[in-house]
């Protein structure tokens, strides 16, 4: 009763605050009820937990308010007074849940009510409840919010402002992707990262910081300068404003730009035709530079002189390779000897007055590898260009000479007289554009628009487009014009418009106070729903024109994007870090992105593991696949859109080293086939390279990988292409020699360079050894000892440790994800270990820490059901020994990993059996409570449970609105599940309830 | 040793006071605050530091077979002479210790380190997503709040101006750092330099607060503390930015000044020249109060070198001296070495510049730390088995280590310690509890060995 007077006054009227005068005392009938059931242990000196109510009225208000705020918790959670004591009646607990919460709203103190709302406490509202129908009139509705940007959303910003195309691979196909965090050539701090915990990981709760904020200055610095250095210089059309108003300094800037380069590419030749035979006089006398002299070696001492490759990268550092290249493509010095090339290259860097140091730098590379520098030419004959002399037109030819004429002094250097042509021409356009005077006021409005339409994405009224006209001005008054230009760029990006969804509602509020989302907000509110994007064109034009007004609007957008197989995503930013191809999904992204997150099996990519512990090497690729082949499973269940949520706990459908395309692993298996019929009833293994030579039709036909047929004398790092053809050979004849019918398409040997497929290691989560495995091209495809998700390893490894498995966690996460459930955090008291016993497997030394009586209350809830998953070790392996992994225990230690990826390197332990006993309970469902055998027997009774069903659509709830439900969301609640019910398990149908309930569509104004 | 419940309080106060501020503010504080600081400088080499490069020459027998087996044991300096390109501190040898035999294997290794060895995870290269926490410097950072939090100076790659750092304020986040010394006085004393760009930044701040702030009147609630919330951050930025124009005057006494050859990035400064100058700007934002952290990428294997003693007209690079390729005629060897001693001469710039100004009852250096260190282990393709760091600190040192060659046990054995027990070290002794800092050595792990917490050897 209390539990439901308290959700519900949460529910229904936070944050409606009560008045009472702040004179504190006590009523009568409460103050009987904390004599009886209270002060028996919270009173006096000796107090439980120091915890004094007894003297409550003579606190201060902070201290009162916190005792209050503390009670009112214990007494939500009904963790007061203690099971093992007398209970008070359900009226007397009424009460005094009703006085502490008015006591609290009098100062707008209460903790809990905030606490309620935050993700962790979610499942705190009572979940029969929620589903019993009693609650289905409450009017369901959001307050009216901001809502902080995610991660996700910034990069989707980012990447549609700043153009930054991104494509990649799906199904061996480059396709354009939207989600990408790299932008362009720099890189920007995203402030609005996630948490990273499983179930929901995006609420509206997070405000924006100063933190945030900081970062975004410095974002903006970079976004403006890129816009007005680049963007808008490639594209005319991006910002036309901007290129008119910085036309004129465009322009001048182009030409300066042309003028130097063309001074600095024939300042020689025209000072040679303008001063003939003075030319040589009005040059600076010619003064070679010193260069260390070469000292013999010591006794003993040896030298290995760096490659020519590093010298002539240094050339080219050192801006040096041009002119030595100029002079030795120029048929007049053909006949020069290397005395005389390094000497022309000097004189040009002396003259052109480079700084002496780095004169020195290509001196001592010309004088120590010139010979090499000669080759390289040779060798690439067609990169290397003599530059053609083309004059300039006739007026800029003419400027030019006067120029010259009117700065050369003699002894000038080059660069000295280019600086000085160069200072008076800046100087010029600087007096041009003064007189232009300032952009003009239609300018300037022509900007805030194009950037409010750019940023924003929409327009101003007339009153805003004057406030930012009035800021661009005072800006160029101080910075000039392009400086100006970015600064309001940055204003734009640095305003809470741009960090903050909007979510409020418009019109006429109904009896209950609420209104309709705004159909701007609206349309922003369905495509973040679905998407990382912006509304797309659709969606706006439904805002725009009327559309987005009723339940049946909603519900036709919804669908639509849901249908939608248009645009390909981004799934996963640390795979595209790895560079990770078949990183994309053409559903919508936050339809994935919710199982994703709900099971929380991306995390499996950042547990640091042991290769060693594994067996093989390439761990990182292994994982990578891992989670990458996780999401195709949950892509192909979305996909198919039936019965999702048993799907996902009971599926046999997996992915093992497959892309998901069976037709490219079909004829990338016939391939590894055909070399092996090919070969293996020949001595291969003593080939020589002209017994590879006899075979040179068939691998022209049939690829092997670093076998060219054409050239048998190639070798890398890893060795000859006869060593490497024998290497290859030696993988595929394991993989296909015991009557395997096909072959895992990975390439033929470990090497540099991209594989067909990288991750091949993957098989090992799946127990199966790579020289025993038969590949199934067909895939998804049953794999042995697994079924669902949470037999997958990529969920296995997420929950477990670095080195051991973790039922507490892998228990916790069913009960407060799949049966509702809570645990209460881990008491500050508890020193949370398992002791170490290298005779005990880890359950059994679990279980002699936690199933005591003070830790089995709350482990009660997690550990039978962790058990369950003993089956599976911390890598996801299936195992029916526990190996007792201990310096004590070990049988014999693995070789090590030394280039041959058939080898298992793991060190061999006493092993003990594992027991895999567990309970399930919670499920609200006889025939599925009791003991469970495993992991594959519980999954499939949680499979069948309603409440888990109702479970995954409380989190599917608040990952679509972003906040925790309470009782007056009951209908939103109950309509997703019959929506789910009725559509033989569709998710689009739950998701489409979701967004088209009350609970969505429905704001209201927050009154205090 | 903190237990878990002292942890969780400790952790506790400090939400409480994060709650109360923008999470900035647990970087920044007002110049010259009262207290006497701890200062932290980390100096990152690349191509590694070979364990026997900081052997003692003197070592006893005993002692030299210990070192080559790579057994523990301590000795103390005084009694012993530097290898030769330590030299330039042997009037500081009191206050240096040589620590060998950590191992750095849960960082990235090989070439380069980027981020992960000043934060003990695998930075799958240089990726965002893959930075798992604050790196140590940031984290010592927040125990010690200066005007700038932090700065990090970088000559990686050669680079100039403002660029992408190595070091980390928080997960997935990567810091800048000024790439040239006159840049990083430009930025560093920009209110004394550049007081218009300030102001600049103030008269959008401005705008965006008068503009924010006509939001809250017409909302409630929550939404209204979330926009009052916006516009206090701002004001704070505002603050700041006020606080260093007011303090311009102050600042002007320690404005370094650079020759001219550093103009424009210096492009043609030597790099003993390059880091001179940029030791120069750092000792003067330590003087200046403007930050009490600092890390220093002195090179890595992209940095151009250029003027070092034996090869002074040569351009040499470090990646391929690190395979022992040399140039101008100068083994490979004596061109890494006079890489070290180049390093060295900044240490030793920084311990004499900051023992001249009087703090508290001694001088700046008495509450400094100068940790120089390889960022990839102990050889050019280092594995991360050792990473061994060379340490200056005066006489407040938090820790007991100054004067002592010390070699603790070698990876995989009983009481080996990581990069991660040093860098909890570091931060329990400073008033930070964690239990233990970055991720766990798979090794030691799998020999159930004892790994985590500080080094009670070191704890003063």
């Amino acid at each position: 009763m209390l539990l439901r007077f308290l959700a519900f006054s949460i529910a229904v009227s936070f944050p409606a605050s009560a008045r009472a005068d702040d004179n504190f005392k006590i009523p009568s009938d409460v103050s009987q009820v904390l004599g009886q059931r209270c002060l028996d242990c919270h009173s006096d000196d000796s107090a439980e937990g120091d915890v004094r109510l007894d003297a409550i009225a003579a606190l201060g208000l902070e201290a009162r308010l916190d005792l209050l705020n503390r009670a009112q918790e214990q007494l939500f959670l009904e963790r007061m007074p203690p099971e093992d004591e007398a209970q008070p009646t359900a009226v007397e607990r009424m009460r005094l849940a009703d006085w502490v919460s008015i006591e609290l709203h009098k100062h707008k103190a209460s903790t809990l009510e905030k606490k309620l709302q935050r993700p962790e406490f979610a499942n705190y509202v009572d979940h029969d409840k929620l589903f019993s129908g009693e609650f289905k009139n409450l009017p369901g509705f959001t307050y009216d919010r901001q809502w902080l940007i995610s991660e996700f959303i910034f990069n989707a910003k980012f990447q549609r402002i700043l153009q930054g195309n991104t494509r990649a691979n799906r199904k061996g196909q480059k396709v354009p992707v939207l989600g990408s965090h790299r932008f362009r050539s720099f890189s920007l701090t995203n402030p609005f990262l996630l948490p990273n915990r499983s179930g929901v990981r995006y609420y509206a709760d997070i405000d924006l910081s100063g933190g945030h904020l900081s970062s975004m200055l410095t974002n903006a610095q970079k976004t403006s300068e890129f816009i007005t250095g680049h963007l808008v210089k490639r594209n005319a059309k991006y910002l036309p404003a901007i290129t008119e108003i910085m036309a004129l300094e465009n322009g001048h800037q182009a030409t300066l730009a042309v003028r130097r380069q063309f001074l600095e590419d024939f300042i020689a030749r025209l000072c040679d035709d303008s001063y003939g035979r003075q030319q040589a006089w009005l040059l600076p006398q010619f003064v070679p530079v010193a260069l260390n002299e070469v000292k013999a070696l010591e006794a003993g001492e040896t030298y290995k002189k760096a490659p020519a490759h590093v010298a002539l990268k240094l050339l080219e550092n050192l801006a040096g390779e041009d002119t030595v290249y100029q002079v030795l493509l120029n048929p007049e010095h053909e006949n020069k000897s290397d005395e005389d090339v390094r000497e022309l290259c000097e004189r040009t860097w002396f003259y052109h007055g480079d700084h002496e140091r780095d004169i020195q730098g290509r001196m001592t590379i010309l004088r120590d590898y010139l010979p090499e520098i000669r080759a390289n030419l040779e060798k690439n004959r067609r990169k290397f260009k003599l530059r053609d002399y083309q004059p300039l037109d006739d007026d800029e030819m003419e400027i030019i000479h006067a120029t010259i004429r009117k700065h050369r002094k003699q002894g000038d250097h080059y660069a000295e007289l280019i600086d000085k042509c160069m200072a008076q021409w800046e100087r010029e356009f600087v007096q041009e554009r003064f007189a232009a005077g300032p952009p003009s006021d239609e300018q300037l409005r022509k900007l805030v628009e194009q950037l409010s339409r750019l940023i924003f994405e929409r327009s101003l009224d007339n009153a805003e487009t004057g406030e930012y006209v009035a800021l661009t001005r005072s800006y160029i008054n101080k910075l000039g014009n392009l400086k100006a230009v970015q600064k309001l760029i940055q204003t734009f990006v640095l305003t809470s418009e741009f960090v903050y969804r909007q979510e409020f509602g418009s019109g006429v509020p109904d009896e209950h106070g609420r209104r309709l989302l705004s159909p701007r907000d609206a349309s922003y509110a369905i495509a973040y729903a679905l998407t990382d994007q912006s509304p797309d064109e659709v969606l706006v034009e439904a805002a725009e024109s009327g559309q987005l007004n009723t339940r049946e609007d909603y519900k036709r957008e919804v669908m639509r994007i849901l249908k939608s197989r248009d645009v390909y995503y981004l799934i996963d930013p640390i795979l595209e870090d790895k560079n990770y191809p078949d990183n994309t999904t053409d559903t919508a992204i936050r339809k994935l992105r919710f199982v994703r997150e709900f099971f929380g099996y991306p995390k499996a990519i950042t547990i640091f593991k042991d290769e060693k512990r594994f067996g093989g090497d390439r761990l990182g690729n292994a994982t990578a696949r891992l989670l990458s082949e996780t999401d195709r499973i949950v892509e192909y269940i979305l996909e198919k859109d039936q019965n999702v949520f048993e799907e996902l706990l009971t599926t046999e459908d997996f992915f093992v080293y497959h892309d998901g395309d069976n037709t490219r692993m079909q004829a990338a298996s016939d391939r590894i086939k055909r070399i092996y019929s090919h070969f293996k009833d020949l001595d291969w293994q003593n080939f020589k390279k002209e017994d590879l030579l006899k075979h040179q039709e068939f691998l022209k036909e049939v690829k092997m990988r670093s076998v060219d047929p054409d050239k048998l004398d190639a070798r890398n790092r890893q060795g000859t292409t006869i060593q490497l053809f024998k290497k290859s050979m030696t993988t595929i004849t394991a993989r296909l020699d015991k009557g395997q019918m096909e072959a895992a398409p990975y390439d033929l040997y470990r090497g540099y360079g991209n594989d067909f497929m990288s991750g091949y290691n993957v098989a090992r989560f799946f127990n199966l050894q790579l020289d025993h495995w038969d590949y199934q091209t067909k895939q998804p495809a049953k794999v042995a000892n697994r079924k669902g998700l949470l037999t997958h390893p990529a969920w296995l490894i997420a929950h477990a440790k670095n080195t051991e498995t973790d039922p507490v966690n892998r228990g916790k996460w069913v009960r407060e994800k799949l049966l509702a459930g809570t645990i209460p955090d881990v008491p500050i008291t508890v020193d949370a270990a398992i002791p170490e016993d290298h005779l005990r497997t880890l359950r059994e030394r679990l279980a002699s820490a936690t199933e005591t009586n003070y830790c089995w209350k709350c482990h009660q809830y997690m550990n039978p059901l962790g058990y369950a998953f003993e089956a599976y070790d911390d890598f996801g392996r299936y195992r029916l020994e526990e190996s007792l992994e201990h310096p004590d225990n070990l049988i014999q230690k693995g070789p090590e990993q030394r280039g041959d990826h058939l080898v298992d390197t793991q060190d061999i332990y006493r092993t003990r059996a594992i027991d895999t006993t567990g309970y399930l309970d919670g499920t609200g469902d006889d025939s599925l409570d009791g003991e469970v055998r495993g992991a594959i027997d519980m999954a499939q009774r949680l499979a069948k449970s309603r409440r888990v069903r109702q479970s995954i659509i409380r989190y599917a709830f608040r990952y679509f609105m972003g906040r925790n439900e309470t009782l007056s969301d009951s209908k939103a609640l109950i309509d997703a599940e019959q929506a789910y019910v009725d559509s033989d398990g569709s998710f689009d149908a739950v998701i489409v309830s979701l967004l088209t309930s009350d609970s969505f569509i429905f704001r209201k104004t927050i009154t205090d | 040793m903190l237990n878990r419940k002292d942890f969780l309080k400790t952790s506790a106060l400090g939400l409480g006071a994060m709650a109360l501020a923008p999470s900035f503010d647990q970087l920044f504080a007002a110049p010259h605050s009262q207290a006497v600081p701890k200062r932290f400088i980390f100096i990152r080499k690349s191509s590694g530091i070979r364990p026997l490069e900081m052997a003692l020459r003197s070592f006893s027998d005993s002692d030299k077979a210990l070192d080559e087996k790579k057994q523990p044991f301590a000795v103390s300096l005084d009694k012993h002479e530097l290898p030769k390109w330590l030299r330039g501190l042997d009037a500081h040898k009191e206050h240096m210790t040589i620590l060998q035999g950590l191992s750095a294997k849960m960082s990235e290794n090989v070439h380069w380190s980027f981020s992960s060895v000043m934060g003990c995870f695998k930075s799958n290269r240089n990726t965002l997503s893959a930075i798992k926490r604050a790196t140590v410097d940031f984290e010592l950072a927040r125990l010690f709040p200066s005007p700038f939090g932090h700065v990090e100076l970088s000559f990686a790659g050669g680079r100039t101006g403002i660029v992408d750092g190595y070091s980390a304020p928080a997960p997935q986040t990567r810091n800048y750092c000024y790439a040239d010394p006159e840049t990083a006085r430009n930025e560093l004393f920009k209110s004394v330099l550049n007081p218009d760009a300030v102001n600049s930044d103030n008269d959008m701040l401005s705008f965006l607060q008068t503009k924010e702030g006509l939001k809250v009147g017409s909302i409630k609630g929550h939404e209204r503390q979330r926009q009052e919330l916006q516009i206090n951050s701002i004001d704070a930025i505002r603050q700041r930015n006020s606080e260093l124009i007011k303090l311009s005057g102050s600042l002007a006494e320690f404005l370094p000044e650079l020759d001219p050859v550093h103009a424009d990035g210096g492009p043609n400064a030597s790099t003993p020249e390059k880091q001179a100058a940029m030791t120069e700007v750092l000792i003067a934002a330590l003087k200046a109060g403007l930050t009490n952290v600092v890390t220093y990428t002195i090179d890595d294997l992209g940095t151009p070198i250029t003027g070092l003693p034996g090869n002074e007209t040569d351009r040499v690079g470090i990646h391929p001296l690190g395979h022992d390729e040399a140039f101008g005629g100068v083994p490979a060897w004596k061109t890494r070495e006079q890489i070290r001693i180049s390093h060295v001469n900044q240490i030793k710039s920084i311990v004499e510049a900051l023992q001249q100004v009087p703090e508290g009852n001694g001088t700046m250096f008495d509450n400094t730390m100068i940790m120089y260190f390889p960022e990839n282990g102990e050889t050019h393709h280092g594995i991360g088995s050792e990473s061994p760091f060379l340490i200056m600190a005066g006489n407040n040192c938090n820790l007991n280590i100054s004067g002592r060659y010390v070699r603790l046990p070698y990876h995989g054995n009983e009481g080996h310690q990581t990069l991660g027990n040093w860098y909890t070290t570091l931060l329990n002794s400073h008033g930070n509890p964690i239990k233990h800092y970055g991720d766990l050595d798979p090794e030691m792990s799998r020999k159930k060995l004892p790994q985590t917490g500080s080094i009670k050897q070191l704890m003063g």
